[in-house]
């Protein structure tokens, strides 16, 4: 569904990719580790077209889509969940659902959608009129993904979702992740957290440094000691 | 005391077209960060052009504003375009001295094309007024009044309730996300340039009944909107459009009730007690 070819990219002339090579098929969910500075973040902004990458190919679904604007992928569906949530914070629950259902895609369902995400999480329908920045770190982690799911996305990345979550918030948020699984959807998922993606993730990529340094299924990855290695920065 | 209630009336007719010019500096500040520093030299530009347009058709100012409007919208949105945007990203204060250079561009445009003499562009309601008990109102005051209190609560609406105006929200708030939702926040900015421009139209149309003009005007202008819009806290609109009211009933009641000279300075010695007090503005809110 999407394959990601020799990427290089990074900011200033500085590569924080050299030669990433990923592939997703649909409906998988795909882990990718490393540790801070490793370039996952840099990875899924390429694949959003917020960072333009110096060399390498993006294609989703059989469609060139290297060159193409952000608002465009996000019309492909191709949606991020960003780091750290950034909600807005002045805004209404429902207003921030309906901001996510903007594109000319999604936008004709949104009211279908609604329903669907209220129903996938009951604890955001009870605060519809709240603004999103009064919100806990685990409710506004629902409301971005529910953000998310609002443009209809066909992969969703979700980067660091566990990130400065409760235990229990974190436990919840990967039951969703499961139980979107099942309905079929494809994700991507960056995490720092090295042992909870590899029990949720089918296959998972390792960054080091801007390298892949390991990939495989996520047995293989779990058991390989270069996984280790690339967390630890040794 | 009818002295007072004049004043009271004159500072609120008043107060509500400064509003509506902060209203325009704020909604432009809220999405690209730009203060812009030729704002007056906009509203100038357009009272110039509603003179041209009476010169030469002898168009009402309040009919001219029909075409002053989308043409000022054009040239804003343009300007944004071609001049401000390539400057994203570098020093704050370059795009000051981008638009201090803009704003003298547009002066001495026009001054070469209407000469220095004071001028001014009559309307049929100029000279009309409304008596109540006391209180004396000039017509074109009232109209002021109403149009910038409907464009007020029209914008108003239109931010809060329309996917256009949450999409100028959206950047506001995070320009980051606001992109990772599909919003082209490119185009975003331009169009909300436009607006506030196109805004200043308006606002011209509002004041220019009764009101000379000269092309030296426009920092005039831009003091006095800056002062509403830091005293509304920059991006707050309910409070952009209370501090309208605060800086225009501070000039009444200072020209009625001080000597002229001093009576000018009245508004900002306000502003300087209220900043002195609450640094945050009238905002009820920090954000």
């Amino acid at each position: 569904m999407l394959e990601v070819e020799g990427l290089v990219a990074g900011y200033g002339g500085t590569p924080m990719l050299r030669d990433v090579s990923v592939r997703l098929a649909a409906g998988e969910i795909v882990g990718l580790l490393g540790a801070n500075n490793a370039g996952k973040t840099t990875l899924i902004n390429c694949l959003s077209g917020i960072v333009q990458p110096m060399a390498g190919r993006i294609v989703f679904d059989g469609q060139d889509v290297t060159r193409a604007t952000a608002r465009e992928r996000v019309e492909l569906g191709i949606i991020q969940v960003p780091e750290g949530r950034l909600v807005f914070p002045e805004m209404s629950i429902r207003e921030n659902l309906l901001l996510g259902g903007f594109c000319d895609r999604a936008r004709p369902h949104r009211p279908a959608q609604m329903e669907k995400v209220l129903e996938l999480f009951p604890r955001l329908k009870e605060r519809l009129t709240q603004a999103a920045g009064t919100l806990s770190g685990g409710e506004q982690q629902m409301l971005a993904i529910g953000r998310g799911l609002m443009a209809e996305a066909r992969i969703l990345m979700l980067d660091e979702p566990s990130l400065g979550l409760s235990p229990l918030f974190v436990q919840y948020i990967f039951e969703i992740i499961d139980k979107l699984h099942k309905d079929g959807l494809t994700m991507l998922l960056v995490e720092q957290n090295l042992n909870l993606t590899l029990r949720h993730a089918q296959r998972c990529y390792v960054l080091e440094r801007g390298q892949i340094a390991v990939e495989g299924d996520a047995d293989i990855v779990k058991n390989d000691p270069r996984t280790r290695q690339a967390y630890l920065g040794l | 005391m009818s002295e007072f209630w004049q004043a009271l009336a004159q500072g609120v007719l008043i107060g509500s077209t400064y509003g509506l010019l902060a209203l325009g500096m704020g909604l432009v500040y809220g999405v690209s960060g730009i203060v812009n520093f030729a704002h007056g030299d906009f509203i100038s530009l357009a009272m110039f052009m509603s003179l041209a347009l009476f010169s030469a058709f002898a168009l009402d100012p309040y009919v001219s504003a029909l075409i002053t409007i989308p043409v000022m919208a054009l040239i804003g949105g343009l300007v944004y375009r071609y001049l401000l945007r390539p400057m994203a990203g570098h020093q704050f204060l370059m795009i000051v001295q981008l638009t201090l250079g803009l704003s003298l561009v547009i002066q001495n445009g026009i001054l070469m094309v209407f000469g220095g003499q004071p001028a001014r562009t009559p309307s049929i309601v100029e000279s009309k007024l409304i008596i109540l008990g006391d209180v004396v109102l000039r017509l074109p005051h009232l109209i002021a009044f109403v149009v910038a209190f409907a464009m007020a609560i029209g914008l108003y609406v239109m931010l809060r309730s329309t996917d256009f105006g949450r999409s100028i929200r959206a950047v506001h708030q995070n320009a980051r996300a606001a992109a990772l939702m599909g919003v082209d926040v490119g185009r975003v900015q331009v169009v909300t340039f436009a607006i506030g421009v196109g805004i200043l139209a308006v606002a011209a149309a509002l004041l220019l009944p009764g009101t000379p003009i000269t092309p030296t005007q426009g920092l005039q202008y831009t003091v006095i909107t800056l002062l509403v819009v830091v005293l509304g806290g920059m991006t707050n609109f309910v409070s952009i459009m209370l501090s309208g009211l605060v800086i225009g009933l501070s000039e009444a009641f200072g020209q009625i009730y001080v000597s002229d000279t001093l009576g000018r300075l009245v508004p900002y010695a306000i502003f300087v007690l209220i900043m002195l007090f609450r640094p945050q503005g009238l905002t009820w809110r920090t954000s």
